[in-house]
């Protein structure tokens, strides 16, 4: 029932694979020597860390993160689940699913901040620069998109599509999406 | 009356605390310890001063050598401590007293731009960055929340209670105290989330959704602080001006929403290209009927896809 809302493909699995692995390469090769502290951030950034994981080749720390959502009526945001490892004097990475606006990996920031870490720094697998109107510092991206909806590999809608094991757009009756993914040179029926 | 003999003053930038320490200790007759008599204190003591890279380590042999600088000579003169962590290096004294100052944001900008002579922005700035000096040498050295209220035995508003009043407020606070307090030791996740939390008349619903988000995420802002002339007349009289909707303090960002369709549009980009030509150094984001419908679809406020 829900493929039916789906729309085209922006990344397929082997496109995906390729650049999680040479991503994961990058990490390595600049913590060489250093046992990062990987802080994946629940629930969208699940799939992405696990593949992400697997291709590291340097010796990590893996916790995870969950935070309030505004949806649920929060006034502020909080962190429903901590992670358990010490930060002080850790290289922190921060692993999300996807980085657009810029509030959530601020408040990230923010928080870790005071935690003493040796360094922080970002990675993501998708980032939407277009939608953002707080800068924050991304270190590692798997792939940049345009200001489109897309689910699959961790992004969900309302709870749907988190397993798909390639990134579509959602079914966009405008004919936008399909616009700009052509633009892109991109775009594929499901 | 016995009063403590050490009361420590704490304080928001430009929240009348200093004010509230000098004259406390002028109305009781105790001996005002600020940054500069603390340094001179320990240096005439035999004790090293606080290095101006800190750590927790220096901290934590500078506090001691404050307190038994500071307990010694209090118990022949008591003193009034202004700022410095006093709250937390006589934490554990029992016969110390710890005070808040705080103000609303309105009253602190006010007084920065009167200090300072600037404009709302300029001043928005400096008290950006005294907050985050403050912020950095008590998150640094004391590792603990101090605008925890539980840290002190009065926290005082200063927006409901001037100089005089709050002098007399304190006074008898500790005319009426009971218990010693222990101090809650443990810091939050949410130390300097300083939210906008003001009442605003917004404009527009949407402006009012986004304020709510930008909460959400401790985000601090100003709605429309600030207006841009953009022409004049003959006369040098302000003909057409731009107001944003909101200014981010800590990304000195200005914030223009707008939920007109794109082709409506057109007005409002022309006062934005204008304003950036004679305004290079503001920055300025507008978030467009489409951005703003894609932020409320994630914080699924709205949600028509």
């Amino acid at each position: 029932m829900i493929e039916s809302k789906l729309g085209e493909r922006v990344f397929s699995t082997p496109d995906i694979q390729q650049r999680v692995q040479e991503v994961a390469h990058h990490i390595s090769a600049d913590y060489s020597g250093k046992r990062p502290l990987l802080i994946s951030i629940l629930r969208g950034a699940a799939y992405f860390t696990m593949d992400l994981t697997r291709h590291l080749t340097i010796p990590f720390d893996l916790d995870f993160m969950s935070l309030s959502s505004f949806k649920t009526g929060f006034k502020k945001i909080e962190i429903d689940k901590d992670v358990s490892e010490e930060m002080a004097n850790r290289d922190v990475l921060i692993v999300e699913d996807i980085i657009d606006t810029g509030l959530t990996l601020n408040f990230l920031f923010r928080v870790m901040e005071k935690r003493f870490p040796a360094s922080i720094a970002a990675c993501t697998f998708l980032d939407c620069p277009e939608r953002r109107f707080i800068e924050v510092p991304v270190k590692y991206s798997c792939f940049k998109i345009p200001d489109i909806f897309v689910v699959g590999y961790g992004l969900d809608f309302r709870g749907d599509y988190r397993n798909l094991m390639e990134v579509s757009t959602l079914f966009d009756p405008s004919g936008r999406s399909t616009q700009i993914l052509k633009q892109m040179g991109k775009g594929g029926t499901k | 009356m016995d009063y403590p003999i050490i009361i420590t003053i704490s304080r928001e930038t430009e929240s009348l605390g200093d004010e509230i320490a000098l004259r406390l200790a002028e109305v009781l007759g105790l001996e005002l310890i600020d940054r500069e008599s603390v340094s001179s204190l320990l240096l005439s003591s035999g004790y090293e001063d606080l290095p101006e890279s800190i750590d927790k380590e220096k901290f934590l042999s500078w506090a001691i050598s404050v307190r038994d600088v500071v307990v010694k000579r209090a118990h022949h003169r008591p003193v009034v401590f202004l700022g410095r962590g006093g709250q937390k290096i006589f934490e554990s004294e029992p016969d110390a007293f710890h005070v808040l100052i705080v103000t609303s944001p309105e009253m602190r900008l006010q007084r920065t731009m009167e200090k300072y002579r600037q404009d709302e922005v300029t001043a928005s700035h400096i008290l950006v960055e005294l907050d985050r000096k403050r912020e950095k040498f008590l998150l640094e050295t004391m590792g603990a929340n101090w605008k925890d209220p539980v840290m002190y035995h009065l926290v005082l508003n200063t927006a409901f209670y001037p100089v005089e009043r709050a002098c007399e407020t304190i006074m008898e606070a500790m005319k009426n105290v009971v218990v010693p307090v222990r101090h809650a030791e443990q810091p939050t996740l949410f130390d300097n989330l300083d939210f906008g939390g003001k009442k605003v008349d917004f404009v527009h619903p949407s402006e009012e959704e986004f304020a709510r988000i930008l909460d959400f995420y401790g985000i601090r802002w100003l709605y429309e602080p600030r207006q841009f002339p953009l022409e004049w007349d003959n006369e040098g009289n302000v003909i057409e001006a731009f107001s944003p909707d909101f200014y981010l303090l800590d990304f000195d960002l200005f914030i223009e929403l707008t939920t007109q369709k794109q082709k409506l549009v057109w007005r409002k980009n022309r006062k934005v290209r204008r304003l950036r030509e004679l305004y290079p150094q503001v920055k300025i984001k507008v978030i467009y009927s489409r951005d703003y419908t894609h932020l409320l679809r994630k914080f699924g406020v709205e949600d028509n896809q």
